[in-house]
């Protein structure tokens, strides 16, 4: 962005420049400006100042006047006599670029407490050095970056994070202040209300940022994350051992679905941050985490030779997961609930996942997806009726899909010309629907259509003594199929009710319809597992009986059953 | 699948016939036909078409099992087979011509107690199969005895023991009626390397039929 340019959108967006100036000045003079006039002198900015006597609110987004003005408003005789003009005084602010660099002869270059922080100077993603100088430029600028990947918001949460040596800084500015100023009148009281550089940095930024954007801060699943970080350590340095829990505390932010998102920021961070918590001052003199006051010793607090390097500053904007949930039919026999892959081959010609998910996530614009469902089933076994539940996650999703728009990714899938798979009542919900989904998953009825064969003629009889079973426990040893992976264990199960259906022109096939509780495995019901699931079909006919095919026609649930 | 369509479009009907006949018809009705025609569009899709099934169709063992035989292992006529899942798991028994058959009277009972353990006595656990004993292939599994003699049945495969079949021990007659399928030994997971070397060794069915040939 040209500073022209820039120039021109700030004055834009800052059409009361004369209202702000007024705030400037009359927050300064609200001040005892002794005091004000000594913090400037050992390198404390002028917002870190408003912030040690509790200042809330729009101060902080107004810009930093040049140092002409500032001398002014600071009635401090000794201002350079060549930038003497009478508009200035004025407050004409407007006019003038405020981001004019005039300012370093009054207030610091970079603040000993916030380290350029609440100066927006920073040190950018590529390690470009950057002096925005105002609130509403960086404002700008974070906007710009994230109406580029074309996100959509309808608000945001502004969170911050800082480099704990600034903590460290101002309770070294504490100290100094307490010697020095412990007995004036407005010490306890105002000293008291101090904020912090986060909170202050976000006064300057939300409603700002809310002009910018044009939505509103506050709780939001739009997530503006600034996160700063030293580059190196402000002195000397050993790593001890509370600095290395400090990094460890950091790497594991923990937020569910954040994933890809986190690690960006992580591993940008962890660059620059692996330094100390805790340093020591020049006379090797360690302050503690603690914090705890030294008054006995004569320590510098701010050794003249100490460098205040400003923060990198890592801007990460991301959506917290977004969650679509339907219920689902598998047509095929070939195909997998998800991306099944061995040996660099694809079992199955797809995967249910692939083909829901795979459509979903180009609408929402998102940078991945998760697919869970409310159970599973085999590759060779259908799932018909009413559809199992899923939901699909979709990671930092750029734009929130409207109703018409799940509307049609439900159509459009349902429409594919392989039609392997289809969905129902395709609909975003909250995050309540990863719990209604495994709710109670162990008690859910599960019911099926399997197609068995026996080795003699089905009897009028075996209708009967099927039919006549009614919530029949049974014993499952883990199937040979799966005990590589799973425990050897012996589960009890119940079959709820069966029934046969014959079929017309055959004595030895016929339809089982069939219905289980959560869990149990169909296939080594019907042919025994060797013995090891007992009863079973062809223990109850008292002859061998095999399964061809399996369908499940109904999964018992409430979930994602209404549009 | 025209399932929605079709309750898309019995819904609007189903709006209709409400604002129609409010009082008279309950609104019980058009559900209950909505339900019945999904029923009926998912019972077609369940029946199978008779002319595709098979007189006798593979046995479950057929379907997920490749069969290997083992004659005269170790001993001349101790046949045993070894039925191979797609996922490494090995399913050990006696083959249909193993000589404990020719005995009159069949098998009349099985111990697992050989060796240095009672095998029927290992718990294995946990998905990692704490606690399966490593065995050769030459190690005993258990003796099945019958009314002159017992024979010694061997694992054929190195590998961990997962789990013996100690139904054989309450019902040995198993072995004379389904040896091939209730009446298995035991399960043993061998190394993917280990199962290679022995597999060098095992016949398949064809070869053990060809070489049982009027046994």
């Amino acid at each position: 962005m040209s500073s022209e340019s820039e120039a021109a959108d700030v004055n834009s967006y800052t059409a009361f420049g004369g209202e702000d100036m007024q705030l400037f000045r009359d927050a300064v003079r609200s001040l005892p400006s002794h005091v004000v006039k000594d913090l400037l002198s050992i390198g404390v900015c002028m917002r870190c100042i408003f912030r040690l006597f509790g200042m809330h609110g729009h101060v902080y987004s107004c810009s930093s006047p040049s140092s002409l003005v500032m001398c002014a408003i600071l009635g401090e005789p000794s201002c350079p006599e060549e930038h003497m003009a009478v508009s200035s005084l004025k407050g004409d602010e407007d006019k003038k670029d405020p981001s004019s660099s005039d300012d370093s002869e009054v207030e610091p270059e970079i603040c000993s407490i916030c380290l350029g922080i609440l100066q927006f100077i920073y040190y950018d993603a590529k390690g470009m050095l950057v002096k925005k100088r105002s609130a509403i430029s960086l404002a700008l600028s974070i906007s710009e970056q994230i109406k580029k990947e074309g996100n959509q918001l309808d608000s945001f949460s502004l969170e911050v994070s800082i480099p704990p040596v600034i903590q460290e800084n101002e309770h070294n500015i504490h100290l100094y202040m307490k010697r020095k100023y412990r007995s004036e009148l407005w010490f306890e009281e105002r000293l008291s209300k101090c904020i912090s550089t986060k909170e202050a940095l976000k006064f300057a930024m939300a409603n700002l940022l809310e002009k910018v954007l044009d939505v509103k801060s506050g709780p939001s699943s739009c997530r503006i994350r600034l996160t700063y970080a030293q580059t190196k350590p402000s002195s000397m340095v050993p790593n001890l051992a509370a600095g290395g829990e400090g990094c460890k505390r950091r790497k594991t932010v923990a937020n569910p679905g954040f994933d890809s998102v986190n690690n960006k920021l992580v591993d940008a961070s962890n660059e620059c941050f692996d330094f100390s918590t805790t340093n020591r001052n020049a006379l090797g003199e360690s302050s503690t985490n603690g914090l705890e006051d030294h008054e006995s010793s004569e320590c510098i607090i701010f050794p003249k030779d100490k460098v205040n390097e400003p923060c990198h500053l890592v801007f990460l904007y991301y959506r917290t997961p977004i969650y679509i949930g339907g219920r689902y039919l598998k047509f095929s026999r070939n195909v997998s609930q998800t991306r099944w892959i061995i040996d660099d081959e694809r079992m199955g010609e797809a995967s249910v996942e692939e083909i829901i998910g795979g459509n979903i996530l180009p609408a929402c614009h998102g940078d991945s997806y998760k697919f869970h469902a409310a159970g599973r089933e085999d590759i060779d076994v259908r799932m018909l009726g009413s559809g199992r539940p899923f939901l699909v996650e979709i990671q930092n999703a750029r734009q929130v899909p409207s109703e018409a728009l799940v509307k049609e990714i439900e159509t459009k899938i349902n429409n594919l010309n392989t039609k392997l798979v289809a969905v129902k009542n395709l609909k975003m919900v909250a995050n309540e629907g990863w719990t209604l989904m495994h709710e109670g998953e162990a008690e859910k009825q599960k019911q099926y259509c399997a197609l068995v064969w026996i080795s003699r003629p089905l009897e009028d009889q075996d209708l009967q003594s099927i039919a006549s079973l009614k919530d029949l426990q049974i014993l499952q040893k883990t199937p040979i199929r799966v005990l590589h992976r799973r425990s050897p264990l012996e589960r009890e199960k119940i079959i709820h009710w069966m029934k046969i259906e014959t079929i017309a022109e055959s004595s030895q096939y016929f339809l089982l319809h069939l219905c289980t509780q959560a869990g149990t495995y169909i296939k080594e019901f019907v042919h025994g597992d060797l013995g090891r699931t007992c009863p079973s079909i062809g223990s109850i006919l008292g002859c061998r009986a095999e399964i061809l095919q399996l369908d499940v026609t109904d999964v018992k649930m409430d979930c994602f059953l209404v549009e | 699948m025209s399932n929605q369509s079709f309750d898309e479009s019995n819904i609007l009907e189903t709006k209709l016939q409400d604002k129609i006949t409010q009082k008279q018809i309950s609104k019980r009705v058009p559900d209950f036909d909505q339900n019945q025609v999904a029923d009926e569009e998912l019972h077609k899709l369940l029946l199978p078409d008779v002319r595709d099934l098979p007189l006798i169709p593979p046995s479950s063992i057929e379907t997920n099992f490749v069969s290997y035989f083992a004659p005269d292992f170790i001993k001349p006529g101790h046949d045993q087979y070894v039925y191979r899942h797609a996922n490494g798991l090995c399913v050990i028994g006696l083959a249909p011509t193993h000589v404990a058959f020719k005995d009159g009277g069949g098998i009349t009972a099985v111990d697992f107690n050989v060796g240095k353990s009672d095998r029927s006595g290992i718990k294995v656990t946990g998905k990692r199969k704490k606690n399966a004993q490593h065995f050769e292939s030459n190690t005993a599994l258990c003796k099945v005895c019958t009314q002159d003699a017992f024979y010694i049945v061997r694992c054929c495969v190195k590998g961990s023991l997962l789990e013996v079949n100690d139904k054989l021990i309450k019902q040995p007659e198993l072995l004379n009626s389904s040896a091939d399928r209730e009446g298995y030994i035991a399960i043993i997971m061998p190394k993917p390397a280990d199962w290679l070397k022995v597999k060098a060794s095992l016949l398949s069915l064809e070869e053990y039929k060809k070489m049982r040939e009027g046994s």
